[in-house]
């Protein structure tokens, strides 16, 4: 449906449902900026300031970027392989697809409980290598920056095994046998026409990961402990135990200009390296 | 050339293992007898699913959380499809303003998603309510149950109900007759994947739980800071079972390929 009819002004009403929906978060969107940028008093820098001068919460930026890009190439590397075999199966496709969606849409809280399962001092891995014998000292798995960037990665995985395989199923299928034809092998193929074209699909996953590991919560607080500090986990802090709103959206303030500069500058290098092989 | 492939391939299976391995150790975990998370599990036991269903709070908890989804569902899909079926037909102009903006909530990170929502639900003063849930995951699955509907209302020829408009059918009777029934997958994967969405919610529903309401996800999450006890283990069971028969459900009735086919939309 595509050309445009007559309406009466009545059937505008249509919009009005999603309109409104899209006005509260807009409002709310608005609401957060003006409340970051306030304390009791009135207008105020103090939450920034207070979040600028304490060297702690440099740590706490740092390790949020830092972790979350770890985490987004990480993904993205492991997803090619998985998005591959699936590309490459005709029969299976489906079900091998149930295997990437149910995982991925399974609570986020299940999935970062099953790694709490596997990598606590007692947790399966630990008594695995135990009774091997390989060590006799559990290994430090989680509640640090190591069990947060396994946990992550483990929950975002199956978003850009889906991403990657959009860009692979788009690929002509005459291209792969030209490049064959030409006299190229299976890695000059992978290299020269399949890996181009599918990245378009490991950019958008590769900016949809960062910015869902940046604004982590339950992750990080689970798997990386109170030591371990993410921003979101000092923002639920914020919200739930010293009840301080406005705290919480200077921090939310800062969070977004972050990710938003970093969608920014990726998709610089992706105009980059996108023209670069053309 | 061919060994490089096969590589490959081991490589993609081992790694596709791996996705759904930590829920299978868990659901493992879950039969066990056990006061302790033990997998492989010594002796099996419904121990812990009986434990979960005498506790009050669990069977609770899930009733809300399947309450919360269906509504959010529908109501999502409607006001979606009531959308985008107007921009589609009157107004093609605004489709891509629209959809930009309907988009929007994803370029926001979950953190700042559940700050924005806490004040907004505050100012409404419902939190602690299930409209005040509801209202968040509404937001928040918009962007994806937009996306299904606005694929199968871009499918349909216009000239289709044109020519029914000519034979002498409403625009009630055109949209009955037609467009809804060739919608009809469009709509049911919104309604699951909606309703799977918000049945599996955690950070932002977090922000917005009260004395009197709590949903599945964040029980499992407050339970996991403070007790290890096996009742996680078969209580994320019965999440995942959930999920997975949604998944199998969205297969049957619309297919998966929704999820992977690159269509500009």
């Amino acid at each position: 449906m595509t050309e445009a009819e007559p309406a009466s002004p009545a059937k505008a009403l249509l919009l009005l449902p999603v309109l409104l929906l899209l006005a509260m978060f807009f409002a709310s969107a608005i609401h957060l900026f003006s409340s970051g940028f306030t304390d009791d008093n009135g207008w105020s820098l103090r939450y920034f300031r207070q979040i600028v001068n304490r060297p702690d919460y440099h740590v706490v930026f740092a390790r949020t970027i830092l972790s979350s890009l770890v985490v987004s190439v990480l993904s993205v590397v492991l997803s090619y392989p998985i998005a591959l075999l699936l590309w490459r199966t005709d029969r299976w496709r489906n079900t091998l697809l149930i295997v990437v969606l149910v995982p991925w849409l399974v609570s986020l809280v299940v999935r970062t409980y099953g790694w709490l399962v596997l990598l606590g001092p007692k947790g399966v891995i630990n008594a695995m290598l135990a009774w091997v014998g390989v060590i006799d000292q559990p290994l430090a798995l989680m509640f640090n920056d190591l069990g947060i960037i396994i946990g992550l990665t483990h929950v975002l995985i199956p978003f850009a095994v889906i991403s990657i395989l959009s860009s692979l199923l788009a690929i002509e299928a005459n291209l792969e046998e030209a490049s064959g034809v030409l006299g190229a092998g299976g890695y000059q193929t992978f290299r020269y026409i399949v890996l181009p074209l599918s990245l378009p699909g490991a950019f958008t996953a590769l900016m949809v990961i960062f910015l869902a590991s940046i604004g982590a919560i339950v992750t990080p607080i689970l798997l990386g402990g109170m030591s371990h500090q993410f921003v979101g986990s000092q923002i639920y802090q914020e919200v739930m135990y010293t009840f301080n709103i406005n705290k919480a959206a200077a921090w939310s303030i800062c969070l977004l200009s972050i990710s938003f500069l970093s969608l920014l500058l990726l998709k610089l290098i992706e105009r980059r390296l996108i023209k670069g092989q053309e | 050339m061919s060994s490089m492939n096969r590589l490959a391939k081991v490589l993609g299976i081992v790694l596709l293992a791996s996705l759904p391995a930590p829920i299978m150790i868990v659901a493992g975990a879950s039969f066990s007898d056990s006061s302790y998370i033990q997998f492989p599990p010594e002796a099996l036991s419904l121990r812990w699913y009986r434990e979960t269903i005498i506790d009050p709070r669990w069977p609770r908890a899930f009733a809300i959380s399947i309450g919360i989804a269906a509504v959010t569902a529908v109501i999502v899909t409607a006001f979606n499809f009531m959308a985008a079926y107007y921009t589609q037909r009157y107004a093609p102009r605004i489709a891509s303003a629209l959809e930009l903006a309907i988009f929007s909530p994803l370029f926001f990170p979950h953190a700042a998603m559940g700050v924005a929502m806490v004040a907004l639900i505050a100012k409404l003063d419902l939190i602690g309510t299930a409209p005040g849930i509801i209202l968040a995951h509404l937001i928040v699955t918009l962007p994806f149950s937009y996306r299904p509907i606005h694929v199968a209302l871009r499918s349909i020829d216009p000239d289709l109900i044109r020519a029914a408009n000519v034979m002498g059918a409403s625009e009630w009777r055109a949209l009955n007759d037609i467009v809804l029934p060739m919608c009809r997958s469009g709509i049911l994967t919104s309604l699951l994947f909606a309703g799977i969405i918000s049945f599996d919610e955690v950070t932002v529903t977090m922000f917005l739980i009260g004395p009197n309401i709590t949903t599945l996800p964040v029980q499992i999450f407050s339970f996991v800071q403070d007790s290890a006890t096996p009742v996680l283990a078969a209580i994320s069971t019965i999440c995942v079972l959930v999920t997975f028969i949604a998944v199998l459900v969205l297969d049957r009735v619309a297919g998966l390929a929704f999820f992977v086919r690159r269509d500009g939309a």
